[in-house]
């Protein structure tokens, strides 16, 4: 019998698909995740300022001058926490280039990309003020020292970093190209720190976290933990501002001055 | 045993290819020995010891020297299309790196003894201390060189700045070895005791470890497409 000879009460209801379920990759997805990440980047971003202007009145009025150096030590409090963001940032760009070679996940890569930015701009505060203090401490702007030397060579690893990524025709080669060097640069980062115990060197110890506790006066250690919350407050809010621009980038393939991405 | 046997296949295999006109150890002969030259012309030995310099300028050479050849160990492959088939061969990635920096160590070891001969002929150091000591400081440097050069050599030949890039990549992490290198050799051109100079001698054997096994462990994620 023909199909059109069935009365429609007893045709069989046709099967509708099941719906599918949600899946984290759908199109709406990575929108919505580059807002929350923009939102939470805003905020941290806000604090951190706040904080840091708390910590220019703390540096400016309230904590005591240095004895033997005077009021250029208070450069401190702007060189060490820059430094700390520095290699925190270089470490989470470590850690993600790590996740991106093993997981082939791009928010990996947007987040070592977010990272690497920040800790490029923060590392050249780092250079630029260590200098200005050891002018007037060691008197003179630069030494053979070894942290120094060694933290100017990862800072030109990472301006590496970008060099190779813009440089390789093909993106997805290059950013693991990126994630490969990233990891490798990371590597001085545990000489970084051992350098100063391990070499003869002009650059002054730890004096907070030490065995016998901090030997800093209790002033000059709050301005210093401030001032640290202030930096890693800013650079968390820039972070995440970023890789929420870096994942609509990606999804949109237009940059945020709104030119044609290249080679995409 | 086998994964040597083919680290050394890949290793002959190259020299071989650079034996019958590969290019790059020629340039880099000539390169050190004008650089030794150029070094020493410029130097004014009335008011600097010959036997102070010598070591800083003869690690200096050798890193240019790895910018100059180790970093092209796969421009000829690459660019015949020789090097995706060596890929598709039956081959650990562990091994083609190993092969490579292996052949890139044995055209660096040519280029070092020049090297030592010419700064110490141009200088005119008379005597440079133990034979023995140099080969044993040069012998880790020289392992960390070639295995960067390899690693870079790669990195760098995939990107539009070429060679450009390959110092801008490789010298800050090369920039340790040649400090310690430099330190260790200096002291054996003064004629110092060996306990001078072992420490830096196990520092540049724990980069040259380093650099091997890292590069043997990321290779493999320069060589996806």
């Amino acid at each position: 019998m023909p199909d059109s000879d069935i009365p429609d009460s007893e045709m069989p209801a046709p099967e509708m698909p099941a719906p599918a379920p949600p899946t984290p990759e759908t199109p709406a997805n990575p929108a919505k995740r580059a807002e929350r990440a923009g939102g939470l980047g805003f905020a941290l971003s806000a604090a951190g300022i706040a904080v840091t202007l708390l910590v220019h009145w703390m540096v400016v009025d309230w904590v005591p001058t240095e004895a033997s150096q005077g009021i250029v030590q208070r450069i401190f409090y702007i060189h060490v926490p820059a430094a700390w963001v520095t290699f925190l940032a270089f470490g989470i760009v470590a850690l993600a280039s790590a996740a991106y070679l093993w997981l082939e996940e791009e928010r990996a890569d947007a987040a070592a990309v977010a990272a690497a930015e920040g800790g490029l701009v923060f590392g050249a505060i780092m250079l630029i003020s260590g200098p200005l203090w050891g002018r007037i401490a060691w008197g003179a702007y630069w030494s053979g020292e070894p942290r120094l030397t060694l933290t100017l060579l990862l800072w030109f690893t990472y301006l590496g970093y970008f060099l190779l990524r813009g440089s390789v025709a093909n993106p997805r080669r290059g950013r693991r190209f990126a994630a490969v060097l990233a990891i490798v640069g990371s590597l001085n980062i545990p000489l970084i720190h051992v350098s100063v115990t391990w070499f003869r060197s002009l650059h002054p110890g730890p004096v907070v976290i030490k065995p016998e506790g901090p030997t800093l006066h209790p002033d000059m250690l709050a301005t210093l933990l401030t001032s640290l919350a202030g930096f890693t407050l800013l650079f968390l809010g820039l972070f995440f501002l970023r890789y929420g621009t870096e994942l609509l980038e990606r999804r949109t393939g237009l940059p945020a001055g709104g030119r044609a991405q290249q080679g995409e | 045993m086998r994964e040597l046997r083919r680290v050394a296949i890949i290793a002959l295999r190259d020299l071989r290819a650079e034996l019958r006109g590969g290019g790059r150890l020629p340039a880099m002969i000539a390169f050190v020995v004008l650089a030794s030259f150029l070094f020493a012309f410029t130097i004014d030995r009335a008011q600097i010891s010959p036997r102070g310099i010598a070591a800083p300028l003869l690690w200096l050479i050798l890193l240019f020297a790895v910018a100059a050849g180790a970093g092209r160990t796969f421009d000829g492959e690459e660019d015949d299309g020789a090097f995706r088939h060596l890929l598709l061969a039956p081959v650990s990635r562990h091994a083609i790196f190993l092969g490579k920096s292996a052949a890139n160590l044995v055209l660096l070891w040519i280029v070092t003894v020049l090297a030592f001969v010419a700064i110490t002929a141009f200088l005119g150091v008379g005597a440079p201390g133990s034979v023995s000591h140099h080969a044993a400081v040069l012998l880790p440097g020289t392992i960390g060189l070639a295995a960067s050069g390899a690693f870079f050599g790669l990195v760098s030949r995939h990107s539009d700045l070429g060679d450009s890039l390959l110092p801008v990549l490789a010298f800050p992490l090369l920039v340790p070895v040649v400090f310690f290198g430099s330190t260790a050799s200096t002291r054996i051109f003064l004629e110092r005791p060996w306990t001078e100079v072992s420490g830096s001698v196990r520092l540049l054997w724990a980069f040259a470890l380093g650099f091997v096994t890292v590069g043997s462990a990321l290779f493999r994620h320069l060589t996806e497409d």
